[in-house]
């Protein structure tokens, strides 16, 4: 291996001593002079039409500056399937439909004057169920929706998901064992710890500035500039500038009505808007994971070959529509690649109701759909008699596979991480008791080389350097506490000879930072670390070049080494940074340091059968976990907890252990303890009391084992890492469950009642 | 948040004439956990917090067999506080998993059996113990025992002009042992699904075992294996939290138990039927039909716990998972 | 009817005018601009908003802001001494990779310092009963243990 200076070693966070000492400044942190404070009133009722809003009452009240509802403002519409304006006329659809908005000059104020607004509505029938909301005559969503050949009105969205590959049927037949299942997943929540919160503000020409947190800085320039449009302000710009992000995970992933309210307020009252949620808003306003229905079909042969796998699913949209719509493309994933199956079928169908709506979280889709898989490799190796571990070695995927997908496995890692895991937990030791302990796995892939959902999978670097040496990484990469611009700041160290420390990375201001698409597709290190590697070897070409005049050296013969230019013949030939910098920058003609590189990687877009190398390498794991089962009381304690991840190099362990570790623990309670409790609509628990993401007495201790495969198309061998961790984790603890008391359950979270109900029946069926 | 004033009476009487001037228009605040966050919340909107942080003394533990506290006896110090440990584990128990640090540094006693949530930690403790609350007005002073407290979901029998200025445990009978368990969905910061809280008095604190490891088994075990040695309950309380409306005695399993030999089987039946006696609900915290489940392992378990606190007297720390 | 407050903030006397209903996460973060106390909740439920009062950790989001007179309050801006110097609990922190996006971390490095100050050697179950309060989305806690394990010389 080669000798790293700053690859793989444990460097804090570049931003570490303004978090740990409160100077960070986040969102709700921030003042602008003037800055008016803006509130939202929401729909109490699910499905309802708007009769009349009566804003006057709110308008009086001194200390208010605007008050807008959807009917005096333009109409916007926002999100990916466009059916969602800001401020919602006519009918609202969902409890967080936004009804009216107002700016005033303190938060009490504005508090108090929304309260003082009167809506009259007129109740409709709402529908909460996505399999009844499909049934002809159910209540319609949005009337004006048409779908199916007949173009008739519809709650299902035109989105026929569906990836086909070899014959399912045919492969069925010749199963010798098939199992069939109905697995269902249900919301759950970020729980980013920082609320959600923006500043819009116009400057005279009506340009405007965005403080925001979002995760996708270019892609929300472009929904704003939509919106400015929509405002008769064609032509304006948009500038973007990002606080410190309070947690992303995927929620920042989609622009939100509050944004474009805030854009509303600002412009209609001629002052900076600053709208922050409650965490209450937190839970019922922002988007949560996408819940789904999942009926799956897996088969193999006599001695454990996977035949095939069939998967039908129900997705509840909600009332609109955001990034939850189309975590079935992610979902394709795992469906028909994790494990070598030949013959994949998967459709799903996305169906409009008066519940709220998904967006992406950590996973994006992933989670779901190798929840209902690798539960169900268990019972169908269970059902071939032979031992689940086996069953997946037998159908690990290996390197230089081409998936049913069309993905092309480059390096792979799935069996060490088997491998490593079943030895941790002493596995054949261990498993089959029955006796209240027990041991489960599961595995994943994820894209690990960037992921082409869009045109572009590309992210720009430019850097320059200053007089004194100091390297400036402006990059298109969003850090939300993942530790990007640390990460960065390692590779370009290591491509150009200096030190972590000299490196300064810029990624809060879409007027100076290149483009990207954001941070999602656990894309950043790969991408945003090979553009950088990409802008880093450039810069240092030029800076030999110089060099190798002033020092009269051949720049092959020059490196860099700790701020210092050298010759490898002759060590006296040496000059710092520096000083070679400040002597082109002075020199007569001189001539500045500084180099761009766009660096869009080398996959594919999903073709229309939804098949392509979307990514150029894919990330592999496995969890292991051993469970406590208590029988008279249904609770699951986990005792031991093992991690491993293909993560092609750890370029910094530490962050990289971090994002095992937050994913794996987010996952935890994916499987059993959270979920986002909707009653007719209605979230009934939408604080941190009744909404029971893990603390720090609930985590157990986490062991993560990196397997290098060192892949070629990676920035120093690096794939991606950020949502890895939590996708297997729910699969492995109901293996594990399983194997502790033998009871399956099939539906997220496993709580205590559900594990007791079902011991409850196993013992009354005997 | 909603305006209010804010007062800070130096002495009780001064305290007991602001309630009584102010009326229905004034709240009490100690520790402010509920209070705040009830008028956050907008469940609550007085126009008047009358404080009783400076008042002093409210805050006094003292022991000299019986217990008495005052109101304002943070959680925090009861969880540090030896005694209690000792003598009242049950109180230990629920305070150790309420809310969090930070809450239970302010958080009072006082404040937690006067909001009377269906949930409050410390309520069934309180009833399994034996405690009597004194309450006082300006017109009148009173003590009551705590089961006459509760009359419904956040409904005391404090009247408007009221301050509850005293909780008193009695002694407890010698060989006595008590338990709380808090049965939640994680770790910390969480309210109960359900409280189950049993007081037991033995006739004996030492037994003779024909096992050896006697010391080391569960008390179970223990049970199983005396020899000859006949433990007897001599008293008991069994106290349930959102197992009713209120903070509920389990009456008729303690009839049981009370003077009976104590075997596995019978501690079966109790638990049984202190299960028959409840009526808990279905609420998003959790359904009736696995809180009255739980009742029936819970019971037992605590009444185990209980007897361990007596025959081990030493190994009064909890343990966080019963498994 | 507003009221003058005087206590002592990171170390200095202040006296700040402040409308009876205000809770001290409110006089903190706007009316002393001491902005590195977090709201994550304003309802006790996660303890960004952590401050010491008296060397006792409380959430300042529903500490009412009159109870604060007369005693002695801490902010993470207060953990630093005068020279810049960080707190061997922040250094540990930022050395074991216990923060992400930081939105937690103030009001845990000062859980933190409330648990080593009372109990210089917890074992790791004390520690995480210690920061049960504070809850952090990001980490999975553990490398914040190792970090408060590590100050206290384990
Ligand atoms: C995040 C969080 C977690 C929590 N977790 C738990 C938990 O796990 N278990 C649990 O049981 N509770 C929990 N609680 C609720 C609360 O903390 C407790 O009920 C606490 O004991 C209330 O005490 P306090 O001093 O803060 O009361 P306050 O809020 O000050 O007062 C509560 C009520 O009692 C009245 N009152 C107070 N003192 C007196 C008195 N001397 N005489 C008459 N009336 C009085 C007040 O007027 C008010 O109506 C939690 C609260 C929060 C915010
Ligand atoms: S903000 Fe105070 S506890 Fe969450
Ligand atoms: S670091 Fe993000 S919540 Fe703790």
């Amino acid at each position: 291996m080669q000798d790293f200076i700053n690859i793989g070693k444990r460097i804090p966070k570049m931003d570490a001593e303004e978090k740990v000492t409160g100077k960070a400044v986040y969102i709700p942190d921030l003042k602008v002079p003037g800055m008016l404070y803006g509130k939202i009133l929401y729909s109490p009722h699910a499905h309802a039409r708007i009769l009349r809003i009566d804003t006057s009452e709110a308008e009086r009240l001194p200390g208010v500056r605007a008050v807008l509802t959807g009917y005096n403002t333009p109409p916007i519409k926002f999100g990916f399937y466009k059916d969602n304006p800001p401020l919602k006329a006519n009918k609202v659809r969902s409890f967080r439909d936004e009804v009216a908005a107002l700016a005033a000059i303190d938060p009490d104020i504005a508090e108090e004057a929304i309260n003082l607004i009167r809506v009259e509505y007129e109740i409709l029938p709402a529908i909460f169920d996505p399999e009844e909301a499909m049934k002809e005559g159910a209540p319609l969503i949005h009337e004006e929706h048409l779908g199916g050949k007949e173009k008739k009105p519809t709650n299902v969205l035109n989105l026929p998901w569906r990836l086909i590959a070899g014959d399912v049927d045919e492969a069925r037949k010749n199963s010798a064992y098939v199992a069939e299942d109905r697995f269902k997943v249900t919301w759950v929540a970020h729980c980013c710890l920082g609320t959600s919160g923006c500043v819009a503000q116009f400057d005279m020409k009506s340009n405007l500035t965005m403080y925001s947190n979002t995760q996708i800085p270019s892609l929300a320039q472009k929904d704003y500039l939509d919106a400015l449009s929509a405002m008769g302000l064609q032509g304006k710009k948009v500038r973007v500038i990002k606080a410190m992000i309070g947690g992303g995970f995927g929620s920042k992933l989609d622009t939100y009505a509050y944004e474009y309210i805030a854009i509303l307020l600002a412009h209609k009252t001629r002052k900076p808007v600053k709208i922050i949620f409650t965490r209450e808003e937190e839970f019922f306003a922002t988007s949560p994971r996408q819940p789904a229905i999942i009926d799956i079909a897996q088969g193999c042969t006599k001695d454990g070959k996977m035949t095939f796998r069939d998967i039908r699913m129900t997705l509840d949209n909600g009332a609109y529509t955001s990034w939850g719509a189309t975590t079935p493309s992610v979902m394709m994933m795992p469906i028909s690649s994790l494990y070598k199956v030949p013959n994949v079928r998967y459709v799903a169908k996305c169906v409009y109701t008066n519940n709220t709506y998904s967006q992406a979280m950590r996973g994006y889709g992933n989670p779901q759909a190798t929840f209902a898989i690798d539960s169900q490799i268990d019972i169908l190796a269970e059902m071939a008699g032979i031992d689940p571990l086996d069953f997946r070695l037998r159908n690990a995927n290996t390197p230089g596979e081409v998936t049913p997908q069309n993905f092309k496995i480059n390096t792979c890692g799935l069996r060490e991480c088997i491998d490593v895991v079943a030895q941790r937990l002493d596995w054949r030791q261990n498993r089959g008791r029955r006796d209240g302990r027990g041991f489960g796995m599961a595995s994943m892939i994820h894209v690990g080389g960037g992921a082409r959902v869009y045109k572009s999978d590309g992210c720009g670097t430019i850097i320059k350097i200053d007089d004194f040496g100091t390297v400036n990484v402006i990059t298109g990469a969003t850090d939300m506490g993942q530790g990007a611009e640390t990460v960065i700041a390692q590779i370009v160290a290591e491509e150009m000879g200096v030190r972590v420390e000299d490196v300064v990375v810029t990624h809060t201001d879409t007027d100076i930072c290149p483009w990207d698409v954001g941070a999602h597709a656990s894309r950043t290190t790969f991408v945003a670390g090979n553009s950088a590697r990409g802008a880093a070897k450039k810069v240092k070409e030029q800076l030999l070049e110089v060099a190798a005049k002033s020092l009269g050296e051949s720049p092959e013969n020059l490196d860099i080494r700790d701020r210092i230019v050298f010759s490898k013949n002759d060590p006296e030939k040496k000059s710092p940074l520096g000083k070679i910098l400040r002597a082109t920058h002075y020199a007569a003609g001189g001539k500045m340091v500084m180099a761009e590189y766009f660096y869009d990687p080398p996959n594919e877009n999903l073709d229309k059968e939804f098949k392509g190398n979307l990514s150029v390498t894919y990330a592999y794991g496995t969890h292991g976990v051993e469970v406590e089962v208590d029988k008279e009381t249904g609770q699951v304690k986990i005792l031991k907890y093992i991690a491993a991840h293909d993560v092609g190099r750890a370029i910094n362990p530490m962050l990289l252990e971090g994002q095992v570790y937050g994913g794996a623990t987010m996952g935890i309670g994916y499987a059993l303890t959270e979920r986002l409790i909707l009653q007719n609509g209605k979230v009934m628990n939408p604080n941190f009391l009744d909404y029971k993401m893990l603390t720090a007495k609930d985590v157990p201790n986490i062991e993560t084992i990196e397997i290098e495969t060192d892949d070629p198309s990676g920035p120093f061998g690096a794939k991606g890492i950020g949502e890895p961790g939590l996708v297997p984790t729910a699969p492995a603890i109901a293996n594990a469950i399983y194997d502790a008391v033998g009871v399956r359950i099939k539906e997220l979270p496993i709580t205590p009642e559900k594990v007791l109900a079902a011991l409850k029946e196993k013992t009354n069926l005997k | 948040m909603k305006k209010f004033e804010y007062l800070k009476p130096h002495t009780l009487d001064e305290a007991l004439i602001l309630l009584d001037q102010y009326g229905g228009r004034a709240r009490l605040i100690a520790g402010g956990t509920d209070v705040i966050v009830m008028i956050k919340q907008k469940e609550i909107s007085p126009d008047v917090l009358i404080s009783l942080q400076e008042i002093p003394d409210l805050d006094r533990i003292n022991y000299n067999g019986s217990l008495s506290m005052g109101p304002m006896v943070t959680h925090r110090a009861i969880e540090k506080s030896e005694i209690i440990r000792k003598n009242f584990s049950a109180l230990t128990d629920a305070v150790d998993v309420l809310g969090s640090v930070q809450i239970r540094n302010v958080a009072t006693i006082g404040g937690n059996i006067s909001t009377a949530a269906p949930s409050a930690d410390t309520a069934a403790p309180l009833l399994a113990l034996g405690a009597r609350v004194k309450l006082k007005s300006m017109k009148t002073e009173r003590t009551i025992p705590i089961e006459q407290f509760f009359t419904g979901p956040g409904e005391t029998v404090l009247q408007k002009d009221d301050i509850l200025t005293e909780i008193i445990i009695p002694k407890p009978l010698p060989n006595t042992g008590s338990a709380y368990w808090k049965h939640q969905r994680r770790g910390a910061l969480d309210l109960p699904i359900l409280g189950v809280a049993v007081l037991l008095s033995l006739d004996k604190a030492t037994v003779t075992c024909s096992d050896l490891l006697c010391t080391a088994s569960p008390i179970s075990t223990v049970l199983h294996s005396l020899e000859g040695d006949e433990v007897f309950c001599k008293e008991v309380r069994i106290a349930l939290g959102v197992a009713a409306p209120t903070p509920m005695r389990a009456i008729d399993a303690e009839k049981l138990l009370r003077s009976k030999k104590i075997s596995d089987e019978l501690l079966e039946e109790v638990a049984e039927t202190a299960a028959k006696e409840a009526q808990p609900r279905d609420s998003i915290r959790g359904e009736a039909w696995y809180r009255r489940d739980m009742i029936k392992v819970l019971v037992k378990r605590m009444a185990m716990k209980s007897i361990e606190r007596v025959l081990k007297p030493e190994e009064t720390v909890f343990p966080v998972r019963l498994w | 009817m507003k009221q003058t407050i005087n206590f002592i903030l990171n170390g200095e006397p202040v006296s700040v005018e402040v409308e009876p209903h205000l809770t001290l996460l409110q006089v903190l973060r706007d009316k002393l601009e001491l902005t590195g106390t977090k709201e994550g909740c304003g309802m006790g439920e996660c303890g960004a908003c952590t401050v010491l009062l008296n060397g006792k950790t409380v959430n300042s989001c529903i500490f009412p802001a009159l109870e604060a007179d007369g005693k002695s309050v801490m902010t993470i801006e207060g953990l630093t001494d005068g020279q810049g110097h960080l707190h061997p609990i922040q250094k540990a922190f930022i050395e074991y990779g216990a923060i992400q996006c930081g939105f937690c971390t103030p009001g845990m490095v000062l859980s933190a310092k409330a648990l080593l100050d009372e109990n210089t050697k917890p074992t790791e179950e004390e520690i995480r009963h210690g920061i049960a309060g504070n809850l952090c989305r990001c980490t999975g806690y553990l490398q914040i243990i190792e970090a408060i394990k590590a100050v206290s010389g384990q």
